[in-house]
């Protein structure tokens, strides 16, 4: 390999890598974001037990 | 919204800093382009120690004041480090073998205790999936391996070169030409940002997943009690 190809192969995987990285953080947060909402609504939805009414 | 702007503020300098680096900066006179990988190489490995020193205080933090928003800190750096340590090593590789005529050496103590450092951090995020908290451990583990490594270069004699800007007397009279060290600096600076939004990202799910964690723990336990109350009214009565 060249100096250059050194050099591609050093910036791609790094550059590349963060922004895979920050893709897939953004994507988990969405989805964790929604389940989130979700069982705060089916939580809400929920009716209430005997003893959670008093 | 803020922190999306910061994303795309950080972007924006990567590929600046990048454009730079790689185009504008004229090769080194000894190394030639293989030089350009220091600028990605350093960055990551600064914010490496970076994340594992946040990772340590916010440990410390934890165990100190028992409050969870220092703990998902911890584990933002943790993973944000892991990462940065990654590529630091690879860049250092790809480095290596142009100028040293090989890609690792394993008397180099700082290269070993890098390896170690990410050995030890990968370790406690497989940890941290376990119920049992390491928090603690960890921390203790970083506090005592960062210096470790920052110093090792100094501290023995290896095939790894001494610092070039980190130190004090060098400051003013830096031995790299300062068209490199605006390089390397620019990198610094876009990387931090980077690393400034990811913290934040990872900040953030990591209190989601603990709402989601807390909302199935209420909610098993609320399960059980309508369970309870369900075969409490159903027996006869007498």
């Amino acid at each position: 390999m060249t100096d250059v190809e050194f050099v591609i192969a050093a910036y791609a995987v790094i550059l590349g890598g963060i922004g895979l990285y920050a893709a897939r953080l953004a994507r988990r947060l969405r989805i964790a974001r929604v389940t989130s909402l979700q069982i705060r609504r089916a939580a809400d939805a929920a009716p209430l037990a005997p003893d959670d009414r008093r | 919204m803020k922190t999306r702007a910061l994303g795309f503020v950080a972007l924006a300098a990567v590929i600046a800093a990048a454009i730079y680096g790689l185009f504008v900066v004229p090769a080194d006179l000894n190394q030639g382009d293989a030089q350009r990988i220091m600028y990605v190489h350093v960055a990551s490995a600064w914010l490496a120690y970076a994340s594992f020193g946040v990772t340590a205080l916010a440990g410390i933090g934890y165990l100190w004041r028992r409050d969870l928003r220092f703990d998902a800190v911890a584990l933002a750096g943790a993973e944000v480090g892991v990462m940065f340590t990654a590529f630091a090593i690879w860049g250092g590789m790809m480095w290596g073998k142009p100028v040293w005529g090989v890609y690792w050496q394993w008397e180099d103590p700082r290269l070993t205790t890098t390896a170690l450092l990410l050995a030890l951090y990968v370790g406690y995020l497989l940890l941290r999936r376990l119920p049992d908290d390491p928090a603690r451990r960890a921390a203790r583990a970083a506090a005592v391996d960062i210096p470790i490594v920052h110093f090792s270069v100094l501290w023995w004699r290896g095939l790894h070169q001494g610092p070039t800007i980190g130190d004090p007397s060098k400051i003013l009279n830096p031995s790299a030409p300062l068209l490199f060290v605006a390089a390397l600096m620019a990198m610094v600076a876009a990387f931090t940002l980077v690393w400034w939004y990811l913290m934040i990202r990872r900040y953030e799910l990591a209190r989601v997943e603990w709402q989601i964690e807390e909302h199935g723990r209420l909610g098993r336990i609320t399960a059980a009690r309508r369970a309870v109350a369900a075969a409490t009214s159903e027996e006869p009565a007498g």
